[in-house]
């Protein structure tokens, strides 16, 4: 059985003059999956996520949204869409609960059902007793949380998170992230996530490495790993000779301060076969399970918080918006 | 984005989540009814956001204060009967009851030009997003952008009317109800104007200057402050003033709106009383349509 796609993006192309902010991008996004695009600053996720929401026109290529087309019927395609974007997007001089009743009523949820609606999604993200404020005294998480408590209102299936966690400190960041897994159970929903925080993709269904506009690479943490990860082994020895010589004897294995050598791991028979000819003369030995950042670093030949790089592209990501939203 | 905000949410959480209650699935509204909420919801933002702005009202309330009772109490006894050159008018008004309709202009102006600020302000701080990736259509969004805006300057406008018995002006309800129809056509018109020139100024300070650049114009050569007068000839009128000054105001098409006011306040119509609205409905038609178009490329 077929099942439809909640997302499909077919061979997506868009150019901002010369530059190519997307180069034929395709992927699926299943019903219910968590879906992770990973990528640094500039890559064109949220230019893809931008198309996705029908705020940009694609140059070339189809977006589907529930087996809608968003450039043939955008406004049918947005109903099915809750967005969070990567700035902030809310009034701040309405209240927690105007801001979402204006949603409500934008969207068409009709009147019985806004306000339990809205209590519903309040309490969820945990802001109830929040109310009535105006939503100008909220932290940024909270902020943050509200968003996504608005972006729910309408009964959105798609939710579309731009860099939720950005400017979040590591405690708002964890509790942003308790929040979407348990709406991704509790309430059904396809979640689609860009960010560039490695840690953040793990525990996500499928991840998308995207960078310079094409995709890298596409599968789930543990296959991504596998495939494009490399377990290394750490090696301490009681003398330098050791060292230089396990070094010698793996091609890839490079010495670090002497008498510490990383070796590229080969499996359990290697292991066993490693220990019995350098069991005696090792001080220390340490496994280092493959982690998704030196996926990143081997699919794209640099890391991903590569500020300077960021900062500049972030600057041509604002010219090429037409100088909107300054930060 | 304070410091002292951020650390407000460091309420401990409790480990085992709160059972939320689940709604169950619903129909969600369409066509004209969700075209109706959706322009209620934008209206009622305006208005809450206009009303929650105290600058804007003590603006509100100042200016015809100031133009009512400091300047036209001030220049009341100069105005009756001048002499200019060798041509001397009488008007059947005061000068306090002449500018009076002028100054509910002044207010809707300010007003509905002002209010175009919210919408470089949605820009700026991304509210517009919000807006435009919702299922409305563009046009609804303008509408209720609009018709928001333009409430808020006929509140403003009507604002002006408190100060009648100072102007010496009785006001009958239907002379309120035929004032208040043209007020609205000409806060949409503004309103619509304002967000014309709000989708071509980039900036809140270029606004500010652009606007007063607008604004004040288009009010003094209305025919707001001094009467092109109706007792003389379309040539006389050309011996009084510079030729270049009549042209102006006469192309001024605010000079029909407060030709309009007069007639509903002051009973007085300098040109014949169905220009006026016909020049507001056309000004409405083409700046909202102009509005339109800037904000579908949006």
């Amino acid at each position: 059985m077929t099942m439809t796609p909640a997302v499909e993006i077919t061979d997506v192309t868009k150019r901002y003059g010369r530059t190519v902010a997307l180069g034929g991008v395709s992927f699926d996004v299943r019903p219910n999956e968590l879906f992770a695009l990973l990528g640094p600053n500039g890559a064109g996720k949220t230019t893809l996520l931008h198309i996705l929401c029908t705020i940009l026109r694609p140059d070339g290529g189809t977006a589907r949204i529930n087996g809608v087309d968003v450039v043939r019927d955008p406004r049918k395609a947005r109903r099915d869409l809750g967005v969070v974007f990567q700035e902030p997007s809310l009034d701040d001089r309405l209240t927690l609960y105007e801001n979402l009743n204006f949603h409500g009523l934008v969207y068409g949820v009709p009147k019985a059902q806004r306000e339990q609606r809205i209590e519903e999604m309040l309490a969820l993200v945990e802001l109830s007793e929040w109310r009535e404020r105006l939503v100008r005294t909220l932290s940024s998480g909270m902020k943050r949380r509200l968003e996504i408590a608005r972006a729910l209102v309408h009964q959105s299936r798609i939710l579309i998170l731009d860099e939720p966690t950005v400017g979040l400190d590591a405690q708002s960041r964890e509790r942003l992230w308790e929040y979407v897994h348990r709406l991704r159970t509790e309430k059904d929903l396809t979640v689609i996530v860009t960010t560039h925080y490695i840690e953040e993709v793990e525990r996500c269904d499928r991840v998308c490495v995207i960078d310079r506009g094409a995709i890298l690479a596409q599968d789930t943490p543990a296959a991504l790993k596998e495939q494009h990860g490399q377990e290394l082994i750490r090696v301490t020895t009681r003398e330098i000779a050791t060292a230089a010589e396990i070094a010698a004897s793996y091609p890839d294995g490079t010495v670090h301060k002497d008498t510490e050598v990383v070796i590229k791991s080969q499996g359990d028979a290697f292991m066993e076969a490693f220990l019995t000819r350098y069991g005696g003369r090792i001080r220390r030995l340490a496994v280092e399970e493959p982690s998704l950042e030196s996926v990143f670093l081997s699919l794209t030949g640099r890391g991903l918080r590569d500020q300077a790089a960021g900062a500049r592209e972030l600057t041509y990501e604002f010219g090429k918006r037409g100088g909107e939203h300054t930060k | 984005m304070t410091d002292s905000a951020t650390q407000q949410p460091a309420k401990p959480q409790s480990p085992v989540p709160v059972p939320v209650p689940v709604s169950v699935p619903f129909e969600m509204t369409s066509g004209l009814r969700l075209q109706l909420a959706g322009v209620y919801a934008i209206w009622l933002r305006e208005v809450k956001r206009a009303v929650r702005d105290r600058g804007q009202l003590i603006g509100g309330v100042s200016r015809p204060l100031l133009w009512v009772i400091i300047m036209g109490i001030g220049l009341n006894p100069y105005f009756r009967g001048e002499v200019y050159g060798e041509v001397r008018f009488v008007v059947p008004y005061t000068y306090l009851q002449f500018i009076f309709p002028a100054v509910i202009l002044l207010n809707i102006l300010y007003t509905s030009v002002q209010s175009a600020v919210s919408t470089i302000w949605d820009r700026e701080f991304g509210f517009l997003r919000e807006i435009l990736v919702s299922p409305l259509p563009r046009a609804t969004i303008l509408l209720g952008k609009v018709l928001g805006g333009t409430t808020v300057a006929l509140f403003h406008g009507s604002l002006v009317l408190v100060l009648a018995r100072f102007a010496d002006i009785t006001l009958t309800p239907l002379d309120i109800v035929h004032g208040l129809a043209i007020m609205f056509m000409l806060a949409f018109a503004l309103t619509s104007l304002g967000v014309v020139i709000a989708n071509r100024v980039r900036s809140f300070e270029g606004f500010g200057v652009f606007a007063n650049a607008v604004i004040l114009p288009l009010y003094f050569t209305s025919s707001s402050i001094f009467p092109l007068d109706p007792s003389l000839t379309s040539a006389q009128t050309k011996v009084v003033y510079p030729e270049w000054l009549v042209i102006v105001v006469e192309f001024n098409p605010l000079t029909y709106a407060v030709d309009s006011l007069r007639g509903a306040f002051i009973h007085f119509y300098q040109f014949d009383p169905k220009l006026g609205p016909i020049v507001l409905v056309i000004m409405a038609a083409i700046f909202f349509s102009i509005a339109l178009r800037d904000f579908q490329k949006a």
